[in-house]
C-alpha cells in the first residue's frame, strides 16, 4: 500500500533560532500533491531549516504548515513524529545508515518501532524497494561494508519502505560522486514520479534541478523565487 | 498473607523473595520495551560498542562479584567453624577467657591457659551425670602439626572411629588426622612448642608411632596428631597423672595427686538437660564451663553484625559503581546521538529510543550482574580452599539465597537508576545531534 500524495500549503511561516535570530520565513507557498520540487540557495540560507520544518522536527514560531487536511505546525512532538512516521519517507546527506545493521534491517527500520500488524508489510516492502534500487541479495552484510552511493540506495529504501506519500530528502546526492550521484538523483525522481509521491529535496546537483517539476529558491531564509520547472 | 508466606517451604520463600525483587525491574521493562522490537538495533549498538560495553560490564562484574564473595564466604566459614564444633558439647577450664579456650581446644590455636588441678578434674570425672570427660594437652608440635595429649575415648569420640589402625594403648603411640603426612606405622619426635618458636630435641629421643589414623572430620583436628596424655606430662617432666600403684594402662582414672594439670576438658553429659545442667554446676569461682556452640553462635552474631555492615557496603559500592557505569552511560549515549537522532528524525516515538538506551543500559546491568554471580562464586570458592589449606576447617563457599536475593536487589535498583539516561537522551535536540 502507498500513502496518499499529499498537497503541501504552507502560510505566514516564521522559524527562529537561539537568540531570537529569525531562520526562515515563508509568506505563502503551494506545491501540488505528486510533484517533484528541488529547493536550493546558497549555504547557510536555511534550505535544511525548511526541509526540516516542514517534516515537524522543528516547531515553527508561526504559521502553518498544511500537508493535505492536516496542519502540522501546531502539533506537539510526538504527534509530528507519528505524522512523519506515517507519511514522510526521509533521505539525508550522508547516507545516515545504522551500519553495523544489514541492508535489509536498515531498509525495514520502521518495522521495529511499528505496530505488530504493519511489521510484516514494511519489511517485504523494503526488499522490494531495496531489489527495485539494485540491491536485492546482499544478504546479511553489514551495511558499512558498501559504496556511499550503495549505502545511499539503502536510505532511499527505507525512506520508501512505510509507503510514504511524501518523500523529503537533504542534499541526498552530495556526498556521491558523479555516477551515483546521477543514478539516485534518478531514482528519487522516478520512484516518486511512478508511485505519484510528492518529492521536496534540498540540492545544489543540477541533476536533480534537471529533473525537478519546479525550483524553490531560498536566501536569507526567504523564498525569493518560486519558478515552475 | 504473613501465616502462607511463613507456611511455605524455605525455598518457595526465597524464591518469592527474588521475583518481588525483580518485580519492579520486570514491571519496568514490560512497560518501556511494550510494543516495541529492539532487538537488531540493540545488538547493533553493542556489537558497534564493544569494548565500552565491555568495559562497563566488567565494573558491573567486579562490583557483584566483591558482593556476593562476601556473602557466601562469610557463610561457609560460619558453617565450616560451626561444624568443627560439632563434637564438643562442653569444655570446662580455668576462669579466663571463653573464646581463647575455645580456640585452643576446638581450633587448636596456641594459647597460653591456666590448668585445671587434679582434684577439679576428678570432681568431674566422678560427677554422675557426666559420660565422658577427656584432657586435652597442647604445647608440643611436629612440623606443623599440633600434637594434642588426650584420651582414647577422646579420640574415638571425634572421629566417630578410626579410619584405619587402632587407637593408642601405650605412651609411646599416637593417632594421626587425616591430613598430617604420616602413615601407620611411622615415628616422630614431638618439638616443645609451636611454628618458629618449637624447640626441637627438647623432649631427647622421645619419639611416637603412629598406631592409627582419623577419617576426615573437617576441623583443625584434621592435622592434629593425637597422643596420650600421659606421655605429654611426662615428656615434659612432669607426673604422668597415675600413683606409685598404677598398673601400666594409659588413660583414666587419673589421679588427682599425680594430675599435673590441664588447660581444658572436653565434657560430655548423659544427656542434652545434663549438658546444661553441668555447664551451670562447673560455671564457679574455680572453674569456667561453656558450650563452644554458644561462644560461637556469639562470635558469629557480631559477624552477622559486621556482615550486614559489609553487605550495605557492598550493595552501596555495587550502586556507586553501577552510578559511574551509568553517568558514564550518559556519556556513551552522546557517541549515540547522531544514531538516536536519525531514529527520531525518521518518525520513531520517543519512547522507542527510550526503550532502546533503557535496553542497552539493562543489558549491561544483567550481563555484568550474571557474570559478577559466577565471578563471586568462582573467587569464593578460591578463597574457600585457601582458608581451609591454612586452617583445616573445612569452608563450602556454594550460592545461596541470600547472594541471589543480593543480585535481584541490585538488578532492580541499578535498572530503575537507568531509566534516568534512557530519559535524558529522548530530550535530547535532534536537529542539533543529527548534524553531529
Amino acid at each position: 500500500m502507498t500513502g496518499h500524495a499529499q498537497k503541501l500549503e504552507v502560510s505566514s511561516l516564521t522559524v527562529t533560532g537561539d537568540g531570537g535570530r529569525r531562520l526562515l520565513c515563508v509568506d505563502s507557498l503551494t506545491i501540488a500533491a505528486g510533484s517533484a520540487v528541488v529547493v536550493r540557495g546558497p549555504s547557510g540560507a536555511g534550505k535544511s531549516t525548511f526541509l526540516y520544518a516542514l517534516a515537524g522536527m522543528i516547531a515553527p514560531e508561526t504559521g502553518q504548515i498544511r500537508w493535505g487536511e492536516t496542519d502540522i505546525a501546531p502539533l506537539p512532538e510526538p504527534a509530528r513524529a507519528a505524522f512523519r512516521r506515517r507519511n514522510m519517507g526521509f533521505v539525508f546527506q550522508e547516507h545516515l545508515v545504522f551500519e553495523e545493521l544489514s541492508a535489509p534491517e536498515n531498509a525495514a527500520i520502521a518495522a521495529l518501532y511499528s505496530g505488530r500488524a504493519d511489521r510484516g508489510r514494511i519489511r517485504d516492502r523494503a526488499a522490494a524497494e531495496l531489489a527495485r534500487l539494485g540491491l536485492d541479495g546482499v544478504g546479511t552484510r553489514r551495511s558499512d561494508t558498501f559504496s556511499g552511493g550503495e549505502r545511499q540506495r539503502i536510505a532511499v529504501a527505507r525512506a520508501l519502505a512505510g509507503g510514504p506519500g511524501i518523500i523529503l530528502a537533504d542534499e541526498p546526492t552530495a556526498s556521491l560522486d558523479r555516477d551515483n550521484a546521477d543514478r539516485l538523483a534518478r531514482d528519487l525522481v522516478t520512484l516518486a514520479r511512478t508511485e505519484g509521491r510528492t518529492l521536496i529535496a534540498v540540492s545544489h546537483d543540477p541533476a536533480l534541478h534537471e529533473r525537478a517539476d519546479r525550483l524553490i529558491d531560498i536566501v536569507d531564509g526567504r523564498l525569493l523565487e518560486a519558478a515552475d520547472g | 498473607m504473613d501465616e502462607i508466606y511463613h507456611a511455605l517451604p524455605n525455598w518457595a520463600q526465597d524464591v518469592l523473595v527474588t521475583l518481588g525483587l525483580l518485580t519492579p525491574l520486570l514491571v519496568v521493562g514490560l512497560i518501556v520495551l511494550r510494543g516495541f522490537h529492539v532487538g537488531p538495533l540493540l545488538l547493533g549498538l553493542l556489537r558497534r560498542q564493544v569494548w565500552i560495553s565491555a568495559v562497563f560490564t566488567a565494573l558491573i562484574a567486579v562490583s557483584v562479584a566483591l558482593g556476593t564473595g562476601l556473602i557466601a564466604q562469610e557463610r561457609g566459614l560460619r558453617q565450616g567453624t560451626a561444624r568443627a564444633a560439632d563434637k564438643f558439647d562442653l569444655v570446662i577450664a580455668a576462669p579466663g577467657s571463653e573464646i581463647t579456650a575455645m580456640l585452643a581446644a576446638v581450633y587448636l590455636q596456641p594459647s597460653d591457659l591456666p590448668l585445671l588441678d587434679g582434684a577439679t578434674y576428678a570432681e568431674i570425672a566422678a560427677h554422675p551425670r557426666v559420660s565422658l570427660v577427656a584432657p586435652l594437652g597442647f604445647g608440643d608440635s611436629w612440623r606443623d602439626a599440633p600434637v594434642v595429649g588426650t584420651t582414647a575415648g577422646f579420640v574415638d569420640h571425634l572421629s566417630e572411629g578410626l579410619a584405619a589402625g587402632r587407637p593408642f594403648t601405650a605412651e609411646d603411640e599416637a593417632i594421626a588426622g587425616a591430613r598430617v603426612a604420616l602413615e601407620i606405622g611411622d615415628s616422630f619426635a614431638p618439638a616443645h612448642g609451636v611454628g618458629d618458636a618449637a624447640e626441637h630435641g627438647a623432649h631427647g629421643d622421645f619419639a611416637y608411632r603412629v598406631v592409627g589414623k582419623m577419617p576426615m572430620t573437617g576441623s583443625p583436628w584434621d592435622r592434629a596428631l593425637m597422643v596420650p596424655i600421659e606421655s605429654v606430662w611426662s615428656v615434659h617432666g612432669l607426673a604422668n597423672g597415675h600413683g606409685p600403684d598404677w598398673d601400666g594402662d594409659i588413660g583414666p582414672p587419673f589421679s588427682p595427686a599425680h594430675f599435673p594439670g590441664t588447660p581444658a576438658a572436653l565434657v560430655r553429659a548423659e544427656s542434652l538437660g545434663a549438658t546444661y545442667s553441668l555447664q551451670a554446676e562447673f560455671s564457679t569461682a574455680q572453674t569456667m564451663a561453656f558450650f563452644p556452640g554458644s561462644v560461637l553462635a556469639r562470635l558469629h552474631a557480631l559477624m552477622g553484625d559486621i556482615r550486614q555492615v559489609m553487605s550495605v557496603l557492598a550493595v552501596i559500592t555495587q550502586v556507586l559503581v553501577t552510578a559511574g557505569v551509568l553517568a558514564g552511560l550518559m556519556m556513551l549515549t552522546r557517541l549515540l546521538a547522531r544514531r538516536l537522532a536519525l531514529l527520531r528524525a525518521l518518525g520513531a516515538p520517543r519512547r522507542f529510543v527510550f526503550a532502546l538506551t533503557w535496553s542497552y543500559a539493562a543489558t549491561l546491568i544483567l550481563t555484568g550482574a550474571a557474570i559478577g554471580l559466577l565471578l563471586g562464586i568462582a573467587a569464593s570458592f578460591a578463597i574457600a580452599a585457601a582458608i581451609t589449606a591454612r586452617t583445616d576447617i573445612v569452608v563450602a563457599a556454594t550460592l545461596g539465597w541470600p547472594e541471589i536475593h543480593l543480585v535481584a536487589g541490585f538488578v532492580s535498583l541499578t535498572g530503575l537508576l537507568a531509566l534516568l539516561p534512557a530519559y535524558l537522551t529522548m530530550t535530547r535536540p535532534v536537529i542539533t545531534d543529527l548534524r553531529g
